[in-house]
């Protein structure tokens, strides 16, 4: 039921034939007949209307009704046989028809003895008609047999396996194939010894490398290797927690990777040794406020808590985009409550990682130091590691052999090949694995950026429909280098976490970056600078809880957006960007400091030079807000330039009174589109 | 509430090929007034699907008016049944399919009132199988493209809170349809393919489930469908098709990644499938146009942002003035 495809334009029409039709398709309406002639009419229908399910309904009633009821096996196996007939004769004219496939389906779910051998031969032969409804019912035949025996499904995965041998020898591109070959070797696989695994491992490497040597650019062959080649689970990472806020008290919790929470983590205060569960609300700083990578828990109003409070984190608690990833393992923190002068607080507390029975471990952990690198956990080292898709093994140096063997395939098929840009694709792919093997901050691992960025530069100009999502990756590279001496070193699979002294500031200009890819790892800072970037969005900064200083200069900026977490904000450098509606600047502050995150009261500069709302709106060009009371939030922008702002201060001053009239806004407009004449360039506060 | 319209946009071509919006109305139009034609009577039991489709389209065209609507009204009551569900006509069987069809148009129209929506959201529920997935009708197999029928119709009607459902269960098989490649199939096991990838997303952000999403992965293969003529596939090394303009589309702009793909080659592919005599458009240029993908194209070219068209949404497929008006509106 997916509309109609394929019609050639010059299909004739017979008006004729469609008379006849509709007066038997009235009969059939109104008759509660169950006999043959009844049957008769449907089949009819049905080879003129595959598609028609209601007709199709009917024949199954009739069938169920006036032939089957009563009838024993033999009888009505002999009943669906001669449907499964009638079904195989008219796919053969239309092997897409959904409703077809599925009348079949019936008929065998009905059988008492379905005859799978015959089914399946009839499949192959539909396959190369390539049919999709046919895929979704081989599938679909395979989970009805689970039901049968184990043995037969192994047979019967194995003759299909060999059915994909066949198909992907007549011809590699064939993406069904290889899809099918995937889903089967995982079943086989679990009744192999690890021998036989590593033997069909490298048989399929043998087939597959056989494949993209023919056709480089083949999709299907290089999603099949990288299925084979597995990729590597790495744990979701804490970066690092902090108080922000003690009155209510707010407690940050920077992730690396956008998270879900399952179960809120528990924060707790401590009343004699013991932890006492403090009452409160989690969320996320992203748009819904249940997704994102900071987190804030803010106390219930009332609740008391002591100089020490203590937040648990467990594996369970969290769960992000990465199928099955979680925490490594139980996460705590003691944050000290102690501590008033909130300028000083950034970045991370104390952390210890602790062991499953964490419950029971917290009262003997106090006073407990934790080891030099931070972990407690003696199974930390224990993880199994998937070496391929199929084979299961701990060893690391398989891992890095294996990555490093295909890695040598790729790139001598890159040296011929040079300008085929699925090699380059899967080599970019395999480095950014292996750089997941290697010390965070080794050679090895600068060199394994370095290259993959080069990669990316080197896509954008061979596969220019694709250029913008290469352009994302190159940005994701670039961020992940330029930050990465805000991250301890670490060894293989990394937690991240946060250095224990972050820099309050961060240049980033001039680095060709289209966004910002984690922005946890921006939480502590001061002072950003983003000039001369191709940043198109600033939703990122509702993650930079504490920064003053902004400079988004000489970007693609069309909208301001994200700003409501971000209350110290001071100065927002936007000049030379693409914003061009007064309401496109307001937007971002309607909800600004929504997220009170313990501030009182702020005040923010922004400089809008050489963006097109400064020639639309009558040539102001900064926004000017003063923060002071959440309630009116929104009410209280400015629109005038920095010389205006200072004159009306003066004059104030003066005057000692503030005029509120009518007169007076209309004066602020007025004088500032002349001030704005003098003075638009960029870069005067 | 005022429909939304996209703005001009200096990007586009000087030289290509214009939308042809007064003529796609009049095709649309046309539809119903050829009751003889066999191609109209072989397609009877879409007639339900087909007006949701043609509606949709007159509405992303700013013509809301160029059907009747009352007419609509009326027919679609008679095809609601006493179970609840709606048949893909008259007298037709009912089907999820032509249930969530129905419900589309009923909304667009502000008309739930015509008929009795407890008894539809009765008829959804009881399709919910014990392993979480839905069935098409009492008689057919599941298929992730049921489920999202299913879970966008509760949705539309505000009923996912009913207590009979259970849709942790629904998000668990949602899940295990997803692929290595980062796509989903129609059942589990089943290979990628870019249609089931659009129901399997549409459902899991209609139940706020996107976390079981890896936008990167999915994001790569689906920006892989573009061909270099500008058209996307629905799998590798298969033909392009309009209506995976919609598919491929709408699941990247779901994920924020609609950028991934080149914009102004993709309308001009859409174009270029329009029938420049009749009006309407075809699966690919040079074949015959139907409503069925006369709807998604211009769908996709309101998502891309095609000017003068009215805003859709990339979830339901319908205004995004009319989501907004219903309070669903995730953007
Ligand atoms: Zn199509």
């Amino acid at each position: 039921m997916e509309g109609r495809h394929g019609q050639k334009k010059e299909q004739a029409e017979s008006t004729e034939a469609l008379k006849a039709r509709q007066e038997r398709e009235a009969v059939l309406v109104d008759s509660k007949k169950r006999d043959n002639d009844a049957l008769r009419v449907t089949t009819s229908l049905l080879r003129k209307s595959p598609d028609y399910y209601t007709i199709w309904n009917v024949r199954r009633t009739i069938l169920q009704e006036g032939f089957l009821e009563g009838a024993d096996a033999e009888t009505g196996d002999k009943i669906y046989s001669n449907e499964l007939e009638f079904v195989q004769e008219n796919l053969k004219l239309n092997p897409k028809s959904y409703f077809m496939w599925n009348h079949r389906r019936w008929c065998l779910e009905h059988m008492s003895n379905p005859r799978w051998d015959k089914e399946l031969a009839m499949v192959s032969k539909f396959l190369e008609l390539d049919a999709r409804n046919c895929k979704r019912y081989i599938i679909r035949q395979l989970d009805l047999q689970d039901k049968v025996s184990s043995d037969k499904i192994l047979e019967r995965a194995q003759s299909e396996f060999d059915y994909t041998t066949t198909k992907i020898s007549q011809n590699f591109s064939n993406y069904s194939a290889w899809h099918n070959r995937s889903t089967l070797l995982g079943k086989l696989a679990d009744d192999m010894t690890e021998e036989e695994r590593q033997a069909t491992v490298d048989n399929e490497f043998d087939l597959v490398k056989n494949a993209i040597y023919t056709d480089p650019e083949d999709q299907s062959a290089w999603l099949y290797h990288l299925w084979l080649i597995g990729r590597e689970s790495r744990s979701i990472s804490i970066l690092g927690s902090s108080v922000i806020s003690f009155h209510p008290l707010e407690i940050v919790v920077a992730f690396d990777e956008t998270v879900k929470f399952v179960n809120p983590p528990t924060v707790s205060t401590m009343v004699n040794h013991l932890p006492v569960p403090l009452a409160g609300e989690w969320k996320a700083t992203g748009t819904d406020s249940t997704l994102g990578t900071i987190w804030i828990f803010q106390q219930a109003p009332g609740a008391e808590y002591g100089p020490t409070v203590e937040l648990v984190v467990f594996e369970d608690d969290v769960c992000s985009f990465r199928l099955g990833a979680r925490l490594h393992s139980a996460v705590c923190f003691e944050l000290e409550t102690v501590e008033k002068d909130l300028s000083k607080i950034s970045g991370r507390l104390g952390r210890l990682v602790v062991g499953k029975n964490l419950m029971c471990d917290v009262t003997k952990r106090i006073g407990h130091v934790p080891d030099p690198d931070g972990t407690l956990d003696t199974q930390k080292e224990n993880r199994k590691h998937t070496v391929t898709s199929l084979t299961t093994s701990d060893s690391l140096d398989d891992r890095t052999a294996l990555l490093e063997r295909e890695i040598a395939v790729v790139r001598e098929l890159n040296e011929i090949e040079p300008d085929s840009k699925w090699p380059i694709q899967i080599l970019s792919m395999l480095l950014s694995e292996l750089r997941q093997t290697v010390r965070i901050h080794s050679t090895q691992a600068k060199l394994l950026d370095d290259e993959c960025i080069e990669l990316q530069e080197k896509l954008i100009t061979i596969d220019p429909l694709r250029q913008e999502r290469y352009e994302d990756r190159r940005t994701q590279l670039v961020f992940g280098r330029e930050t990465l001496h805000l991250i301890k070193d670490g060894k293989r699979f990394p937690e991240v976490e946060f250095e224990e002294d972050l820099p309050p500031s961060l240049d980033l200009s001039m680095r060709g970056l289209t966004h910002i890819p984690i922005s946890a790892y921006l939480v502590h800072l001061h002072t950003l600078n983003l000039d001369s970037n191709a940043i198109t969005s600033t939703r990122f900064i509702r993650n930079l809880l504490n920064v003053r200083h902004v400079n988004l200069a000489n970007n693609m900026i069309k909208r301001l957006e994200g700003l409501q977490h971000a209350p110290s904000l001071e100065i927002l450098t936007l000049e030379n960007n693409l914003i061009a509606r007064w309401e496109d600047v307001v937007a971002g502050f309607v909800f600004w400091g929504e997220g009170k995150l313990g501030r009182t009261g702020g005040h923010v500069k922004v400089l809008l030079g050489n963006n097109p709302v400064v020639e639309n709106e009558g040539g102001e060009y900064v926004l000017e807000k003063r923060w002071e009371d959440v309630g009116e939030v929104g009410l209280e922008i400015q629109w005038k330039s920095e010389e205006l702002r200072l004159a009306e201060e003066a004059l104030v001053a003066a005057e000692g009174v503030a005029s509120t009239s009518e007169s007076h806004m209309e004066a602020i407009r007025r004088v500032s589109t002349t001030v704005v004449e003098f003075d638009a360039g960029p870069g005067t506060a | 509430m005022l429909p939304l319209v996209n703005g001009s946009s200096s990007t586009l071509d000087p030289l290509a090929p214009e939308l042809l919006m007064d003529l796609h109305v009049k095709y649309i139009q046309a539809l119903d007034t050829k009751k003889n034609d066999l191609e109209y009577w072989l397609t009877e039991h879409l007639r339900v699907n087909g007006i949701y489709w043609g509606i949709t389209a007159l509405q992303i065209l700013g013509h809301p008016e160029a059907l009747d609507q009352e007419q609509i009204v009326e027919y679609l009551v008679k095809c609601q049944h006493e179970n609840g569900g709606f048949g893909g006509h008259i007298d037709h069987d009912t089907h999820i399919l032509s249930t969530l069809s129905a419900v589309q148009v009923l909304i667009t129209y502000d008309r739930l009132d015509a008929i009795n929506v407890d008894k539809v959201v009765d008829y959804v529920v009881s399709l919910q199988n014990e392993d979480g997935s839905f069935s098409g009708d009492s008689w057919g197999e599941t298929d992730t493209r049921f489920i999202f029928c299913a879970i966008n119709c509760l949705s539309l009607l505000k009923r996912l809170d009913d207590k009979r459902l259970d849709l942790p269960k629904t998000i668990d098989y949602i899940v295990r349809c997803r692929n290595f490649d980062g796509g989903f199939g129609s059942s589990p096991g089943g290979e990628s393919h870019a249609a089931q990838v659009y129901v399997c997303v549409g459902t899991l952000t209609i139940l706020n489930a996107l976390h079981h999403i890896d936008a990167d992965q999915l994001g790569w293969w689906l920006s892989e469908r573009q061909l270099k003529n500008g058209g996307l596939n629905g799998r590798p090394e298969k033909l392009e098709d309009v209506c995976y303009s919609w598919w491929v589309l709408s699941s990247l702009s779901m994920m924020r990644r609609v950028h991934w793909i080149d914009a102004p080659k993709l309308t001009l592919f859409i174009l270029e499938a329009q029938d420049t005599e009749t009006g309407g458009i075809a699966d690919r240029p040079g074949n015959l146009p139907d409503v069925f993908h006369t709807n998604f194209g211009i769908a996709g070219l309101s998502l891309l942002g095609y000017p003068g068209l009215v805003a859709v949404d990339p979830v339901y497929c319908m205004p995004r003035h009319v989501i907004q008006r219903i309070g669903l509106d995730k953007h």
